[in-house]
């Protein structure tokens, strides 16, 4: 990069350059670099989209992280943590377009999370990963994120 | 520092890269006891693996992948996952990772990129 330096006048100068393009293309470089460097809640470029956001209730806070992808979305509901959870698939199946839903990881005891797969699909019809740490035998707070989760999806343009 | 103020406890990192010849879009999350890897070339997640390296005494470690979800059949995206896995193991975590390869075709080379993208935009 130029370097500029004071004139007589204590004004900065900097060395003109011969080419006009190599100034508006370091120009362009530090938009860049202040792109790339900024940090974005909402990650929109491209065909992933990822969108993360927390809320705060009753002393809990409910982190959520929405990846959408082209034919399927995947969410993360995490209460007062960022553990993973357990991860369950759920999508219309035919005949019917009635849901199904599979536990894949964590084990089938704990159904907290696939009662809000389920839910979501059964109001989307998407096809739907989640992952949700919500600690079982807590029906309200399951419900409070189900409704948070719902409405932000609504929110996203899925209805 | 409230909750609201706090940043997002879920680290993550996407990219879009051109892998064979077809376009890969591959996020890397980090959350408190798991990595989650997705690529995808198809839309969606496609096959789900979980690896994680097991507990043992020897001074080298094992692994175990399972194919959680989708293609039982495909030995490249098990090499994938137990690849990820023992990159992250060297690295010092000993956490799971679940793997998501949504791939349009299972060949060497389209292995050796995804792997080569996501180690080189790692977060462990």
């Amino acid at each position: 990069m130029a370097q500029g330096s004071l004139d007589s006048n204590g004004d900065i100068t900097c060395p003109t350059s011969t080419d006009g393009e190599s100034s508006a293309s370091h120009v362009n470089a530090g938009l860049d670099r202040l792109r790339i460097n900024a940090a974005d809640e909402n990650d929109d470029d491209g065909a992933v989209q990822i969108t993360c956001f927390s809320d705060l209730s009753d002393d809990l806070t409910l982190h959520f992280q929405i990846i959408r992808l082209h034919k399927q979305i995947y969410a993360w509901i995490g209460c007062n943590s960022a553990k993973f959870g357990h991860l369950y698939a759920a999508a219309p199946t035919r005949p019917n377009n009635m849901v199904s839903v599979t536990s894949l990881l964590g084990g089938a005891s704990d159904n907290t999370g696939s009662g809000i797969a389920r839910r979501i699909v059964l109001k989307t019809g998407l096809n739907v990963v989640l992952a949700c740490n919500i600690p079982k035998d807590s029906p309200m707070l399951e419900a409070a994120a189900e409704k948070k989760l719902v409405r932000k999806l609504i929110d996203l343009g899925y209805t | 520092m409230d909750a609201l103020s706090a940043p997002f406890p879920v680290r993550h990192r996407k990219l879009s890269l051109d892998i064979q010849g077809n376009k890969t879009d591959i996020v890397i999350c980090s959350y408190d006891d798991h990595f989650l890897v997705i690529a995808t070339q198809i839309g969606s997640m496609g096959t789900t693996l979980h690896a994680r390296k097991e507990e043992g005494v020897s001074i080298h470690p094992t692994f175990s992948v399972s194919v959680i979800f989708g293609k039982r059949d495909e030995p490249v995206l098990v090499a994938c996952a137990r690849q990820l896995i023992e990159h992250i193991s060297n690295c010092g975590s000993s956490r799971p990772l679940v793997l998501s390869l949504g791939l349009k075709d299972h060949s060497v080379g389209t292995l050796r990129g995804v792997v080569t993208a996501v180690i080189v935009n790692r977060l462990w």
